[in-house]
């Protein structure tokens, strides 16, 4: 098998040893850039399996590096790193085919086990789907190569299986709102809420899709910071 | 003990907690301090490759924010025993640190932080016995 190679872009010196500290012993080749210019001038030159990328970063942002990848290299896989688990676009980047998110800080054990199994994902066999996790790991793989429907198919599945996980019926109700139906998002995304409290990316997406008017500006709780 | 691939969650980024704090980075752990003034993080070196948080440790909110229930170890080195020995307890019982060092400057505490299983470092008696050492030395003429 030949080397599995990462770009790894990030403004922040810290975040880019971090990561690469952690990657390289799993025999990863590992290159980084510090910022979108020189994360797509890196990915005409040499060839990617997976890009950690951070959405906030002054000048090209992650997003539209994201964006760029899409049109041009839309099969390397991308992991975002985010600030408080939750991005504000959320719907956006998965529309983009980015559909993994690491909380800073991050232990080196979290990042192996988030990359082995984004990597382990091309090696998923539709035939041989067992469980839930199976389908969830097939429906993000689905997100990758922007295949909607069958994600959806497949979240729906996961969901059958196991009807008590909140990160899968936030994925389903991001999978809905990109098809337009915002009310099944909107129960999805309640759904998750209801199942976990705690769950960050579902009270986001509920409070973002209910868009009640606020009187003065967005309403921070607990250190959440709006993205 | 292997410092690479560690996760260390330091609360306290004083002389003391920025000192570990930037000797575990530097040695290769993955280090998360946490302290309640911004300022204190202006201890940390130009080599701490870590995370900072500002934030209260010994509030539950901000250990999960550090993440510190994935932590194998946590220092607590504020200057405040009652706070260390917070943030002790709550990683040990409630967060499930394997590891949990607090650092306590009464010695009469000592004691009874050790009957609640947290592991401590008493400055004033290691300085006592530094100081103990040098005299019983020799006096250089």
């Amino acid at each position: 098998m030949t080397m599995k190679s990462v770009l790894v872009v990030d403004d922040e010196k810290n975040i880019r040893q971090t990561l690469a500290q952690a990657l390289i012993p799993m025999g990863l080749h590992v290159e980084t850039a510090v910022n979108g210019e020189e994360a797509l001038q890196k990915v005409r030159d040499a060839e990617f399996d997976l890009m950690l990328l951070d959405l906030k970063m002054p000048g090209v942002d992650g997003m539209e590096v994201l964006r760029s990848l899409s049109d041009v290299r839309p099969e390397i896989r991308i992991i975002i790193i985010t600030a408080y688990g939750t991005v504000k676009n959320a719907v956006e980047a998965i529309k983009l085919g980015a559909v993994d998110f690491i909380e800073k800080p991050f232990s080196p054990r979290e990042i192996r086990e988030l990359v082995n199994s984004v990597l382990a994902r091309d090696a998923l066999e539709p035939s041989a789907l067992h469980g839930y996790d199976a389908h969830i790991q097939w429906s993000k793989r689905c997100i990758q190569e922007r295949r909607f429907p069958s994600a959806e198919e497949h979240v729906r599945k996961a969901i059958g299986l196991d009807a008590s996980r909140a990160e899968a019926f936030n994925l389903l109700g991001a999978l809905q709102e990109l098809r337009g139906d915002g009310l099944g998002a909107a129960k999805s995304y309640r759904a998750a809420y209801a199942l976990d409290p705690t769950y960050k990316p579902a009270r986001m997406n509920l409070e973002r899709i209910s868009a009640i008017p606020r009187s003065s500006g967005t309403i921070l709780l607990d250190g959440q910071e709006e993205l | 003990m292997r410092f690479e691939s560690q996760y260390i969650v330091v609360v306290g980024c004083g002389r003391l907690g920025a000192y570990l704090a930037n000797r575990l980075s530097e040695a290769g752990s993955s280090v998360v301090v946490i302290d309640v003034s911004p300022d204190a993080f202006r201890n940390l070196s130009v080599g701490f490759s870590g995370f900072h948080i500002e934030g209260d440790g010994t509030e539950l909110g901000v250990l999960a924010q550090a993440k510190a229930e994935q932590a194998d170890l946590l220092l607590a080195t504020t200057r405040r025993d009652n706070v260390n020995l917070m943030v002790a307890q709550l990683a040990k019982s409630v967060l499930g640190v394997p590891r949990v060092i607090a650092r306590v400057f009464d010695p009469q505490r000592e004691e009874s932080y050790r009957g609640l299983g947290v592991d401590t470092i008493c400055s004033t008696i290691v300085a006592g016995q530094a100081f103990w050492e040098r005299l019983s030395e020799a006096p250089k003429s």
